[in-house]
């Protein structure tokens, strides 16, 4: 059991003017299944990389206080590299895929067991140990490049585990996982600090995933003090958290519930009105596919897809980790070639850029203009289009960022910025691949703003994502897509509302029909 | 495979091609990689970056060619000379280009004796940057053409620079972090698995060091068909022996593919 204490830390990057951390004193107790939340930009990565020296022994910058840990031996980061804590901390980055180090899933596990020095035979043990408590082992013998993105967040958890560490530091490990595989990942975590009483550390913003299994709070905000405590208060004082507790908020819970069955046994008192049904009005189509297949080489991926997609529309692609989405979206852009079955905007044949837009899932690939707004107008010039760039970063609610360096943003905002720079194309049809990654709740509003201004123009924007909370939010329709195959195409209500797997917080709690806050908050009669 | 044995094949496929500017002795060996390339690349999206290789051995030729029109007077003897420069440094870099993608740039740092980690983790970095650049190249580009701009074109060479530099940076950072983090450089080091010297990578080590002899041979015993003459220009005579040598090369895309030790799951 290992305890972690911060004592007065203050830290500032090389290059940057502000403090990430001022002067944080706090305490996590051995055993705690500890969550970090806050704004991106408040400094989560920062805290959690200062538990394991990584700051300041990686960063360099200005650096005062102590870290320290305390188990059988008190250890202090400022005194040891991240590499002499090994034994003691873990830390698994927010892209595993760039982390991986060796090509083998068991050599990667293998990989810190040998840097430390284990002896041959009990590495043997603890690998296979690994692998059965991240329910890896079917994956051993594979390169870690071909691994889905859940596949490859399992692997990483598992060799950061291999060398049996008293302290899990995980940034953002949830991410890029469908709603299950999210859920196969909390769990395993928890088991390690029930019954090995391993301290798990863990930056996350889907907070309807995280807030029933942690049990401490870490709370950062830009220029304000660090809080720290348990998680309803942390997120009361944040004034954030999951979809029960906003509803909590605006109904005026006291304290307001953090999970899906404390807000059951309180919305008894509700009296609710019938949810209204939002009936659309049927539209022209502006994307169709028919009979869509597609695959790399032998490997099929797409199965006879029919989909379509009116003007107004906002369509939610969901389905687990590699069910197909994001071929879905490249064939309907026109970059993937379809084996067989047609796909046509307005008529015509879909050129990515030009009737299609599409923002590919890392958002940094595109990104090389000075500022923000020469970003937006280097495709403008691109198009040859008068317009400027001010009214796409208004759209999306970023005209305040326009001279900063993109670079210099946070991953939300660099999302939207990628997303105003596809939108420059003037395409009728939007298409975005997993826009969730990093994206903390101020710029999920941004985004939804932005989609449903985008659709009352009278266009259509299809978003694959994992995000349960936001597909109920903004989305018209939902596609669900399983191995390959639409399973279910229809109004987000009936098609989440009583799945056992991708139901929004609302839906679990009030039944289907039932999908946001504002939305049970608006039909309370009593 | 033993990664040592990949070592010693591409460390022989390019003494064999320094040695020579006879095309006819170059172009098989170019072929030579390129068969070891398609019978032995790894799985994964650096099998991809063999193509780029390629590309780039063409340049070589074009560019060491091209620097003949700088001469004050041209004959076609030094347009035939400098091609040929040319030719060498292209199989030279396609030779690397088929290595980088049959072997593990981190295997390689496995087996490095602890006395030379260091060199041998910047060495293995190294190795690792290139199939991922080209990896980023690939991706950048198609993100740009998301947005109408076609980065083949010059002048918008900057909106491909600058994102596969800045994504590849931040990747180096987060593997160096990631490998700190997870104890590399502690000192004692034990192995997990260690690789085998089985009897492949002996076949191939007879095959490379042989096909090395007979051009190393060859060079010291003024062999004349190792240059090609360009004044005049004459076609090189061939020996058969210096052939069968660059053939040699070729074993590690013939032997039958190493069996996984373990029985079947």
């Amino acid at each position: 059991m290992t305890s972690i204490g911060f004592e007065r830390v203050s830290f500032r990057y090389p290059d940057s003017e502000e403090r990430v951390l001022d002067d944080v004193t706090l305490e996590i107790p051995a055993g705690s299944f500890a969550l970090v939340t806050g704004d991106t930009g408040a400094g989560k990565s920062t805290f959690i990389r200062a538990i394991n020296g990584l700051v300041p022994h990686f960063t360099g910058g200005e650096y005062a206080g102590a870290v320290t840990l305390r188990g059988e031996t008190l250890r202090n980061t400022l005194d040891s590299a991240p590499r002499y804590l090994a034994d003691l901390v873990a830390f698994v980055p927010q892209d595993p895929a760039a982390a991986f180090v060796v090509d083998r899933v068991e050599d990667e596990l293998a990989y810190s067991l040998e840097n430390l020095g284990v002896d041959r035979a009990v590495m043997r043990r603890r690998v296979e140990e690994t692998l059965d408590v991240l329910n890896v082992e079917g994956l051993r013998d594979r390169s870690v490049r071909t691994l889905s993105g859940g596949e490859r967040q399992r692997v990483a958890i598992a060799a950061a585990l291999a060398p049996g560490p008293r302290i899990l530091l995980l940034d953002e490990p949830t991410s890029q996982l469908d709603p299950q595989g999210a859920e196969d990942v909390l769990a395993a975590l928890q088991r390690l600090v029930h019954d090995l009483g391993v301290t798990v550390v863990l930056a996350e913003h889907r907070l309807e995933r995280v807030a029933g299994f942690v049990d401490l709070a870490v709370g950062m905000r830009r220029g304000q003090p660090v809080v720290v405590g348990d998680p309803a208060g942390v997120l009361e004082q944040l004034r954030s958290g999951p979809p029960v507790a906003r509803l909590g908020r605006l109904v005026g819970w006291s304290p307001p519930p953090l999970t899906v069955r404390d807000a059951r046994r309180v919305a008894g008192k509700l009296t609710l009105a019938s949810p209204s049904q939002s009936v659309l009005p049927a539209s022209n189509p502006l994307v169709r596919a028919t009979g869509l297949h597609a695959g790399y080489g032998r490997r099929a991926v797409l199965n006879q897809v029919e989909v379509s997609l009116d003007e107004g529309a906002i369509v939610a692609l969901m389905g687990r980790n590699g069910a197909g989405k994001t071929t879905l979206l490249r064939c309907l852009a026109g970059l993937h070639p379809a084996e067989a079955g047609t796909v046509e905007v307005r008529g015509d044949p879909p050129v990515a850029g030009r009737n299609v837009a599409l923002c590919p899932q890392r958002p940094e690939s595109m990104l090389f203009a000075e500022t923000v707004a020469g970003e937006v107008e280097a495709t403008l010039r691109a198009r040859g289009s008068p317009s400027s760039p001010t009214s796409v970063l208004d759209a999306l609610g970023i005209a305040d960022l326009s001279d900063r360096h993109p670079r210099d943003l946070s991953a939300g905002q660099r999302l939207l910025v990628a997303i105003a720079s596809i939108a420059a194309t003037d395409a009728p049809v939007l298409l975005l691949d997993e826009p969730t990654r990093g994206l903390d709740h101020e710029s999920k509003t941004r985004l939804v703003a932005f989609l449903r201004s985008w659709a009352r123009r009278g266009r259509a924007a299809m978003v694959a994502t994992h995000d349960v909370e936001l597909a109920a939010e903004v989305a018209t329709e939902v596609v669900m897509l399983a191995g390959g195959e639409v399973i279910a195409h229809g109004d987000p209500a009936g098609v989440l509302g009583d799945s056992p797997v991708f139901a929004p917080q609302m839906a679990r709690v009030f039944g289907p029909g039932w999908l946001t806050p504002d939305q049970v908050a608006a039909a309370v009669t009593s | 495979m033993h990664q040592g044995a990949w070592l010693l094949w591409a460390s022989c496929g390019g003494l064999v091609a320094i040695t020579t500017t006879n095309p006819f002795y170059l172009l098989p060996l170019l072929a030579v990689a390129w068969v070891v390339h398609a019978a032995c690349a790894r799985p994964g999206p650096q099998a991809r970056s063999f193509r780029i290789f390629l590309i780039f051995g063409a340049l070589t030729v074009c560019t060491r060619t091209a620097l003949v029109l700088f001469l004050p007077s041209i004959q076609m003897g030094h347009v035939v000379e400098a091609a040929l420069e040319g030719l060498r440094l292209a199989v030279l870099l396609v030779v690397f280009g088929a290595y980088n993608t049959v072997s593990d740039p981190f295997g390689v740092l496995r087996l490095s004796p602890r006395r030379f980690h260091e060199p041998a983790l910047a060495a293995s970095l190294a190795l690792s940057i290139a199939p991922r650049t080209i990896a980023a190249v690939s991706t950048v580009r198609e993100a740009q053409r998301l947005r109408g701009i076609e980065v083949g074109r010059l002048r918008n060479l900057v909106g491909l620079a600058v994102p596969v530099l800045e994504t590849g940076m931040e990747e180096a950072v987060v593997l160096a972090e990631s490998m700190d983090a997870r104890g590399h450089g502690r000192g004692r080091r034990t192995h997990y698995r260690p690789e085998l010297w089985g009897w492949r990578a002996t076949t191939i080590s007879v095959a490379c060091i042989g096909a090395v002899t007979v051009a190393a041979a060859a060079l010291l015993g003024d062999d004349p068909s190792l240059a090609m003459s360009a004044f005049p220009v004459v076609w090189p005579e061939v020996s058969a022996l210096m052939l069968a040598a660059i053939v040699a090369l070729s074993a590690p895309a013939w032997l039958p593919p190493a069996q996984v030790a373990r029985a079947p799951r």
